[in-house]
């Protein structure tokens, strides 16, 4: 689906002008939040989204992303942004390598393989304790007090992330990738290299999720391995947030990784203390209710179920055949 | 196709309703609170996810605490409030909740911190923020070791939780060897790094030294080589359901040292007696705090949670409840509420609690931190005693033991 030039204008300029409107430190956490989710998701989105690889194990980019930029700082005694230079290709190659090794598998072996890479990943990193400092964690002091650099860095990194694949989907890369998807032997009779073009889409979507993490790593100022490396929170919060918002669309992930962040805040602070404290109490049974509701009423996530939506507000005659865009 | 989007939308439009149905009722249920000027504190703790028991124990204690202090008079007349706040046990939304307390609630302070990463984020947040926060968990040697001087720390850090049972090795158990398991979190390898050097001063040899992942389903492959080993002593750091099943499964395997030491955590909380059974039986455990010690209150503490929880409490509930004390004597004495002042008091403080007198000082590279001796206990009967130091033991205690017969 395809929004119109002018509402993109306005989330661009209302993301821009935000913390400068909204003086709270607060929100703007939960901003800088979603953005890097926007990052993950988008990141997901291109390899299974487009190419039809599901990944299990995201983390593995993210955290691999997050301890170069930790260990700048703790082993190479310098600054923990020289990570956002070289996160992102370190994630590139973790994910070269990975799919070197993984794409001979196809469909389910592929998301079991990441799976288990995943938590190779995470028992390496806690064992390996002359390197990573095992579960005792790398902390640095966050260069800026305030949240503003880190907004409009976490906003670029969006931006970028949405933008660049913007391009690649329009571009001949794109085209593969969506061939691949719909039907690899198909793809490969018409002379795409299904493997190498696996491979390609896998290495951007790694590099993103890398560069998300060295934002993390900077922002956050502290990780450990079951923080970054985590199966439930990083891997799979990455296909929540596409699915919620749309997989295969390119604003899918931006507004699932939106809805996922501010949701999970507004039932964790119990609508921001508006309703009753045992609200927030039952915040985790809540919002895996709406997760169903959502995959079970919106299965295209709710920018590709965008039309079916429409119709409810605006009462159209419902007996029109659905426009869903396939 | 039709007929299906018919469906849908009937479907829609029922669930609206009961939403709206749902909500309408919520709002209604819930009356603001009278806008009665309180001192507010925020505290962030565990309520959801795998450390939710620890968090539950913490805030019934911080309840229970409030209620007493409002009930004396509160703060120089002014009722205290807590803000009470889940950190799902993930550091970045401890970072949310300690931003959304600072920015949005203005608390004049901060409380809580169980796990060792969210109390790194809060500690973060709360030192840019020049904001003072008491740190009653969280153990992590290293959070109190950045030189962050809004950060306090009431407990005990890690590396010292095995001091108190030294002299009960060297006096009582004089093992040759031992093997130490620990989960693999920070708490864990923080405690296991700790006890091996304990182990290295007194000349006790290490012949295992195993990390698990925490919430394992068999620990049998980890307690075999253990019972190849066959050391004198075996030292486990654990959190509940995993202390339980490593007792259990030793007495399956018939892994027979000299003792049996846990450190800590799941170890002496009532659930671990509870799910282990008769393998709880005669096991020690570092610890914290008993309620027989001999600080004012402490008992008094202990049977009135009981009595209001039908529930045991432990060294976390104390750590908690006394936190709750910290805070209104800090605020008490503090020039005004401006977090300068309100810092200024906190690093005064010097008084007695349930949990042992609090006073903050710096010693090695650590600032801000209380000093407190850790203690030794002991399952006897279904029941957890204080058995080291002599001096205050609740019961002698049981040593050396005769596994067959307790195991029967």
């Amino acid at each position: 689906m395809k929004l119109p030039r002018w509402s993109t204008l306005i989330v661009i300029v209302l993301l821009l002008a935000f913390p400068m409107v909204v003086p709270s430190d607060y929100y703007r956490h939960i901003f800088i939040i979603a953005l890097m989710w926007v990052v993950i998701g988008s990141a997901w989105n291109l390899l299974a989204g487009y190419t039809g690889q599901v990944s299990f194990g995201h983390a593995i980019f993210f955290g691999s992303g997050a301890y170069t930029a930790g260990l700048c700082a703790s082993k190479l005694g310098i600054s923990a942004w020289w990570g956002m230079l070289l996160g992102g290709p370190v994630a590139l190659l973790v994910g070269l390598v990975i799919g070197w090794i993984c794409f001979r598998l196809r469909g389910p072996y592929f998301a079991l393989a990441t799976i288990a890479i995943g938590e190779i990943f995470r028992l390496v990193a806690t064992d390996w304790r002359s390197l990573t400092e095992g579960m005792e964690g790398i902390l640095i002091i966050q260069t800026f007090r305030s949240k503003i650099p880190y907004y409009y860095l976490a906003l670029f990194l969006a931006g970028a992330s949405v933008y660049a694949i913007h391009r690649i989907m329009q571009s001949k890369w794109g085209y593969y990738f969506v061939a691949i998807r719909e039907d690899q032997d198909a793809a490969e009779a018409m002379g795409i290299s299904a493997f190498r073009y696996k491979s390609l889409s896998l290495m951007v979507s790694s590099f993103f999720t890398g560069l998300a993490g060295t934002l993390y790593m900077n922002y956050m100022a502290f990780i450990d391995p079951h923080v970054v490396f985590s199966l439930h929170d990083v891997s799979i919060m990455a296909i929540l947030v596409a699915i919620i918002g749309g997989v295969g669309t390119l604003w899918g992930p931006p507004a699932g990784a939106f809805i996922m962040v501010l949701l999970q805040e507004t039932f964790r602070s119990a609508f921001f203390g508006l309703f009753p404290p045992w609200v927030s109490e039952s915040h985790v049974l809540v919002f895996g209710l709406l997760v169903i509701f959502v995959i079970r009423y919106m299965a295209n996530g709710i920018v590709g179920d965008w039309p079916k939506i429409q119709r409810l507000w605006t009462r159209k005659n419902p007996m029109l055949p659905a426009n869903d865009g396939n | 196709m039709q007929s299906n989007n018919h469906e849908w939308r009937n479907d829609m439009r029922r669930l609206a309703v009961v939403l709206t149905v749902f909500f309408l009722a919520l709002a209604l249920t819930w009356t603001p609170a009278q806008a009665e000027e309180t001192i507010k504190v925020g505290i962030i703790l565990p309520l959801t996810g795998g450390q939710a028991a620890f968090g539950e124990i913490e805030k019934n204690s911080f309840e229970m605490a409030l209620e007493e202090i409002n009930a004396a008079g509160g703060i120089n007349g002014k009722k205290l409030e807590f803000l009470f706040e889940d950190d799902t046990g993930k550091p970045e939304v401890a970072r949310s909740a300690a931003e959304k307390l600072i920015n949005k609630d203005k608390v004049v302070m901060l409380g809580g911190g169980y796990g060792s990463s969210e109390t790194f984020a809060i500690s973060g947040v709360a030192q840019q923020n020049s904001l003072p926060f008491l740190v009653n968990t969280g153990s992590a040697d290293k959070i109190t070791e950045q030189n962050w001087d809004y950060v306090f720390r009431l407990n005990q850090a890690v590396s010292e939780y095995p001091t108190g049972l030294e002299s009960f090795l060297t006096e009582v158990v004089k093992p040759q060897t031992a093997a130490i398991l620990f989960e693999d979190s920070a708490f864990g390898s923080g405690g296991a790094k700790s006890f091996q050097e304990t182990c290295d001063r007194m000349g006790i040899k290490v012949v295992l030294s195993e990390g698990y992942s925490k919430g394992g389903m068999d620990f049998k492959p980890l307690l075999v080589k253990v019972k190849q080993a066959n050391p004198d002593l075996v030292y486990m750091i654990s959190y509940v359901m995993d202390a339980a099943l490593l007792m259990t499964q030793s007495m399956e395997l018939r892994i027979m040292p000299k003792a049996f030491i846990g450190g800590g955590a799941g170890f002496t909380l009532p659930e671990f007696a509870k799910n282990a059974g008769k393998a709880a039986e005669m096991v020690f455990s570092a610890t914290l705090w008993y309620q027989t010690l001999p600080y004012p209150g402490a008992m008094e503490y202990y049977e009135k949670f009981v009595k209001k929880f039908n529930k045991e409490t432990e060294y976390h509930g104390a750590e908690a409840y006394a936190a709750a004390y910290v805070m209104a004597d800090t605020l008490k004495r503090a020039k005004s509420l401006q977090a300068k002042d309100v810092r200024e008091a906190l690093a005064a403080t010097d008084i007695k609690t349930v949990f042992g007198p609090v006073k903050f000082i710096s010693y090695d590279k650590k600032i801000n931190q209380n000093k407190l001796p850790t203690y030794l206990v002991q399952w006897s009967g279904g029941k957890l005693e204080l058995v080291w130091p002599k001096e205050v033991a609740s019961k002698p205690y049981v040593f050396p033991i005769d596994w067959e017969k307790v195991w029967k």
